[in-house]
């Protein structure tokens, strides 16, 4: 499988990257762009993997079935962006940036950037543990951001773009506000440079983690048993996340992709039931209008919110009729 | 009852042990790794994994190590040459390119995602001048004398001279879009624009422009052989190898390799080792007829370090 994936990106840098940096004279960036060849080609093979798994799931168990289902089209939408194409790009330049300035910044002051490894140095030879110790820990960090996301009025407006959804599939997980995208990798990039985080050392394992990921979202009578539950994050536990109760500033099951955090920090909700999902406080736009409505719907929100006109109050009244 | 299959085990082994003719070490810069590929049986033996992205290595002026720079894991390993056994893991700042000064005072390391050129004490690898440069210092290349400091600026297209013994710059000169390799040959300062088809020529003592030589487009990195005859020009975008007539400075010979050939080694056998970044490959190309035979090794094999007398065990 790794051969295959990144012989295509290879063939993908040589024919289409390399010639397209010549000739937009862009040649200096030729070692960074072999990085976002691989991106966006796990990306890819991550879509069509999901999708073979996660459609005949939904088929098969599905929580709930809807006559009209014009509403999933905007996540397809959401995924491919997310995953093959723009963000991939975004994300690498960006990060690339960001790293290398802070990187610098910090080591111009005698501070060498720490790594796993470098503490820990028997990791070296041992890819997957030290994969799996990078994943807790950022799995860890990425609670509290999606926690915390949920605490202020402001952030959860931006937020309430993945909530709104009510015909919830394996599609909906890449289903955010850009700026909520941007806040977090500003997040990862920051605990990356922590402990030293190698984006695309372990692709296939990342790919496994954005496929759990997408899978917690499916639409599907899933769930792992007991001790299942407690190890990884199955689709009924994201779901009690995206509940029409838990809507909003009091939620529950953050966890993106361990449901230890949830445990530890008491807000895991392991009942059996599977609960219909949405927002009701979120504007009819968010749930069903085009991308660049939600995108924009959202936005106007958190704006409000931060200038302090109403935002939380109309959604206040909301619940209430 | 096992010692028929024992003795079998061992004379299958052992032609293979007597024709051990060496190894080479790669440097996978998107596998953290290093492969160890045995030069008789052109096969990868093991790999050695470290932190984040190794690119290019340079010898210890006694030979006594050798030096591999991981640029986003931040250290320079020093490894056995002849074992690749690790010696020592030295913290530095963006370690890209990296050389020893030819009079073995100075180890001098290009930062090419900070844009610092870094002068070190050779012996103590402590840090004696920074240098900011604009932008992306790439390739470097030294004055027989080590008084003078070549280097490349990927990101704004031109060549910088600094002088090591006033430790200040003494000229920088555009050359090119994205300039990457850099060699003094004959009294001439030759340049590989990356960004363009060509190998520029300048006066290693103004920077000043003097003509430029077509290779091919993505001229990437110039090697010299063994002998001092030729230099070979690795093209990026046109996938070739162009051995240009060192004293003329005419082309010879164009060989076509698929799969991006970035840098070289050369074998005592005749034999040039590719490393070809797009392909995940080394490719062994017999200059004589042309063809070449390919080995796997991890993704984007960047560096290549060729050793006759090193050993590839496991
Ligand atoms: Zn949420
Ligand atoms: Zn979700």
């Amino acid at each position: 499988m790794i051969p295959i994936l990144d012989s295509a990106a290879g063939w993908l840098q040589e024919t289409v990257l390399y010639p397209l940096l010549y000739a937009l004279d862009l040649m200096q960036w030729e070692d960074v762009s072999f990085g976002w060849a691989l991106f966006a080609v796990y990306g890819l093979v991550q879509v069509i993997v999901t999708f073979a798994v996660c459609l005949p799931l939904e088929r098969w168990r599905p929580v709930e079935t809807w006559p009209d289902q014009r509403a999933v089209l905007v996540d397809v939408l959401y995924t491919l962006i997310s995953r093959v194409g723009l963000l991939p790009l975004i994300t690498f330049v960006l990060f690339y940036k960001l790293q290398v300035a802070l990187d610098g910044f910090l080591t111009d002051h005698g501070w060498v950037p720490p790594t796993l490894e470098r503490i820990f140095p028997f990791l070296l030879g041992m890819p997957v543990l030290t994969f799996f110790l990078y994943a807790v820990i950022l799995d860890f960090s990425d609670y509290w951001r999606h926690r915390l996301s949920h605490v202020f009025n402001w952030w959860y407006s931006l937020h309430a773009v993945h909530h709104a959804q009510r015909q919830m599939t394996f599609w909906s997980d890449d289903r955010n506000h850009l700026l909520d995208d941007i806040i977090g990798f500003i997040w990862f990039t920051a605990v990356a440079l922590l402990i030293g985080i190698p984006p695309m050392q372990f692709p296939l394992l990342v790919l496994l983690l954005r496929f759990l990921e997408s899978l917690s979202h499916a639409n599907t009578r899933l769930s792992f048993g007991w001790l299942g539950e407690r190890l990884l994050i199955s689709p009924r536990f994201h779901r009690a996340h995206h509940g029409v109760t838990a809507a909003g500033l009091d939620s529950v099951n953050y966890g993106a992709i361990f449901p230890w955090w949830d445990m530890l920090f008491r807000t895991a909700d392991f009942s059996a039931e599977y609960v219909q999902t949405g927002d009701p406080t979120a504007e009819e736009a968010l749930a069903t209008g085009s991308y660049a409505a939600q995108q924009w719907v959202a936005l106007r929100r958190m704006v409000r919110d931060i200038f302090g006109r109403g935002g939380k109050e109309e959604r206040k009244k909301a619940v209430l009729f | 009852m096992r010692s028929p299959i024992l003795l079998l085990a061992l004379t299958l082994l052992l032609p293979a042990q007597a024709r051990a003719a060496g190894a080479v070490l790669v440097m996978n810069s998107s596998a953290a790794s290093l492969s160890v590929v045995d030069m008789a049986t052109q096969k990868e033996i093991r790999r050695i994994p470290v932190l984040r992205e190794p690119h290019h290595w340079t010898m210890e002026p006694d030979g006594a190590a050798l030096l591999v720079g991981d640029t986003v894991g931040n250290e320079i390993l020093f490894l056995d040459p002849v074992t690749f056994e690790l010696k020592r893991r030295l913290p530095i700042s963006d370690p890209y390119q990296l050389g020893f000064s030819p009079d073995r005072k100075y180890l001098v390391v290009n930062g090419i995602a900070r844009n610092q050129i870094d002068v070190y004490d050779a012996k103590t690898y402590t840090l004696v001048k920074r240098f900011p440069a604009s932008t992306m210092p790439s390739h470097l290349d030294f004055t027989p004398d080590g008084g003078t400091v070549f280097v490349t600026l990927q990101g704004t297209g031109k060549v910088t001279a600094i002088d090591l013994r006033k430790m200040e710059v003494i000229w920088t000169a555009p050359t090119g879009k994205a300039p990457a390799g850099v060699m003094l040959q004959n009294g001439k300062l030759l340049v590989a624009n990356m960004g363009e088809d060509n190998v520029s020529i300048l006066d290693p003592a103004t920077g000043k422009l003097l003509g430029r030589i077509t290779t091919g487009k993505g001229a990437h990195q110039l090697f010299r052989s063994p002998d001092g005859k030729l230099i070979y020009v690795n093209n990026r975008i046109d996938s070739t190898s162009v051995a240009l007539d060192a004293t003329t400075l005419a082309a010879k010979r164009t060989y076509k390799l698929p799969g991006g050939p970035d840098d070289m080694e050369f074998a005592p056998d005749g034999h040039i080792w590719f490393t070809m970044r797009f392909a995940h490959k080394l490719a062994v190309l017999d200059p004589a007829t042309g063809t070449f035979t390919t080995i796997d090794v991890g993704r984007s094999p960047h560096g290549i370090f060729l050793n006759p007398k090193a050993v590839a065990s496991k």
